[in-house]
């Protein structure tokens, strides 16, 4: 499948953010910077094109914290492979957006 | 309370957003930007919370966009409602553009081109079906226009003949012509000011020339008015053309020559044409289908006149389409069966929308259909194939009775065969069962939905528990199994 090497670097930023556990629309736009005008368009693209998935996190745990329930996303096994491709054509984006192993290390 | 205003601002506009978004997913769409705005805001100031809130505007145009593509997608996909609406309205718009073009047909749809024409009636000896053939004598002309002064307020006469008339040096071409009283087409009235009769000499007869024959014989030359040719051995003046849509009348003809008082008294009194007239206000209702009117006895012998309105005769192709329709939904039954089908399967009742939107399909498919046949067969019948009314008001039945038959048989086919939500054609037919094992299980064809909507089962052999095709309406839980893939070429 080609959309691996169809990704733009903005859409490839998104995935990583996702992928270093950044898994809520507005975190990813803090980790990216990125202005919420691009971050959740880009996302729900991912999303349609099957690269990450999302979900309603439960409603106790929101009611518990006081505020309302946050959509959750998470890679799918083809996001993963993507995102494996995309680091060929950009070599940078795992220094610019590190998971929490790679801090650690 | 100014500081509630700042923080309820972001989410009014995430509101606003909202109305791009399709109504099914809004609430969900509405739901997560509340979720981020709320981390926003808990994060940030009111003013970063309102730009935040802004990006919602370009993430509902987005999402309405794919909505769209998706909708668009659907329905230009094969077998699709939007498809066949619009089939059916392509052969519908060919046919009805080939009546407007075709002279023949297009005087045959469109109205009289004659002010007043409900009074205007063709005098006949023989009835309807003598419309077409001329039938009265001069002679009664003659003793009629002074003797029915009380019942038409103007009686002219014109005899269709073939005669040969000199146009010009080396031109003298043989042309169909209507000799006719002088006042004839006083008695028409063509409403557009009568084009033809420019010219009036105080004497003599005048030719007013269609204007097929003005631009083949004199190639539409504005200079031969007032021209003198010889015409059945008589000198006559060309006083005009008269466009093809004038003449409304039986048998067309190349040119009408309006002869003088003079000249109709040196016709012979056993010549045979038509006699049209202007009927008076005061003398009878007005005549909107065929009524015998005149009764003569002559030597012994009862003469009688149908009096044809104009306006009927030229509705008898409707009326004779309407025959038509009627004739082939009395037939309908034998041919193919009139149910549409049940669905006592569904597990929720069909929402009275979609109910709907499926009668309404139905009803404009057969709105085409009637558009399509009417308009087919009177091109054909009136514009291609024969001149003479009768001849083709009996081809238009003809030609409209069996594609009649076979479209209404086509309708509910196709109807049974679409899915009740989604309205498009259902795929994918596999046989079930084996007819030998009838008594124990059903046998008989599957058919799926391509959206995911449900199966139809269609029985091969109508037993008492299973008379008729069912519908299994598929729950949501199935929707995963049909989802679109997803398009592999584009930059995310």
């Amino acid at each position: 499948m080609p959309v691996e090497a169809k990704l733009s670097h903005t859409a490839a930023m998104i995935l990583q953010a996702i992928h270093a556990g950044h898994i809520y629309g507005f975190s990813v736009m803090s980790m990216t910077g990125l202005p919420s005008g691009t971050v959740y368009p880009a996302m729900r693209r991912l999303e349609r094109d099957g690269l990450i998935l999302s979900k309603w996190e439960q409603q106790s745990i929101a009611d518990a914290e006081q505020r309302p329930p946050r959509k959750y996303y998470r890679l799918t096994r083809t996001g993963r492979v993507t995102l494996e491709a995309v680091y060929k054509r950009y070599p940078l984006l795992a220094k610019m957006i590190p998971t929490p192993e790679e801090e650690r290390v | 309370m100014k500081r509630l205003a700042a923080a309820d601002l972001p989410m009014l506009v995430v509101r606003i957003a909202a109305f791009l978004i399709p109504r099914r997913e809004r609430d969900d769409w509405v739901a997560e930007w509340a979720g981020e705005l709320w981390a926003v805001q808990d994060s940030g100031t009111d003013q970063g919370a309102l730009e935040f809130s802004l990006g919602a505007f370009r993430d509902a145009q987005l999402l309405r966009r794919d909505h769209v593509s998706r909708r668009v997608t659907a329905a230009c996909a094969a077998g699709s409602m939007a498809r066949c609406i619009l089939g059916l309205g392509v052969l519908a718009f060919a046919g009805i553009a080939g009546c407007l073009w075709l002279p023949g047909a297009r005087a045959t749809v469109s109205p009289l081109p004659y002010r007043n024409a409900g009074d205007l009636v063709l005098i006949t000896r023989y009835g309807d079906a003598g419309g077409q053939q001329p039938s009265i004598r001069l002679s009664d002309y003659r003793e009629w226009t002074t003797n029915t002064a009380g019942l038409y307020s103007r009686l002219a006469y014109f005899a269709p003949e073939t005669a040969q008339v000199h146009l010009a040096h080396h031109l003298s071409p043989h042309l169909r012509l209507a000799v006719a009283s002088g006042d004839l087409l006083d008695t028409l009235q063509p409403a557009d000011g009568m084009s033809a009769a420019g010219l009036r000499p105080a004497s003599g007869a005048r030719l007013v020339l269609s204007r097929s024959a003005w631009s083949r014989w004199y190639r539409s030359d504005p200079g031969i008015f007032g021209r003198e040719v010889t015409v059945r051995g008589q000198t006559a003046v060309v006083a005009g053309v008269m466009p093809k849509s004038d003449w409304r009348l039986p048998v067309s003809v190349d040119a009408v020559l309006l002869e003088d008082p003079l000249g109709m008294n040196q016709l012979a009194p056993t010549l045979r044409g038509f006699v049209v007239a202007r009927i008076r206000d005061s003398a009878f209702p007005p005549p909107r289908a065929g009524w015998r009117s005149m009764v003569e006895t002559r030597e012994d012998v009862v003469y009688r006149y149908g009096c044809l309105s104009l306006d009927s005769i030229f509705t008898e192709p409707l009326f004779t389409f309407g025959c038509c329709v009627l004739l082939a939904l009395l037939v309908l039954p034998a041919i193919t069966a009139l149910s549409l089908g049940d669905y006592p399967l569904s597990r929720e009742p069909l929402r009275r929308l979609l109910v709907v939107r499926r009668w309404l399909f139905l009803a404009l498919k057969f709105a085409l259909v009637l558009a399509i046949v009417n308009s087919w067969s009177t091109a054909i019948a009136f514009g291609l194939a024969t001149h003479d009314l009768s001849a083709a008001a009996g081809l238009q039945a003809l030609l409209s009775f069996v594609p009649l038959l076979f479209g209404f048989r086509w309708i509910l086919q196709d109807q049974r065969r679409r899915c009740p939500v989604c309205l498009r054609r259902l795929s994918n037919p596999a046989r079930v069962g084996q007819a030998s094992c009838n008594f124990l299980s059903w046998c008989g064809i599957e058919l799926i939905c391509a959206s995911g909507h449900g199966l139809l089962h269609i029985p091969e052999m109508p037993t008492s528990w299973f008379g008729t095709q069912r519908w299994l309406c598929l729950d949501s839980s199935w929707l995963c199994l049909f989802a679109e893939p997803p398009a592999p070429a584009e930059t995310i």
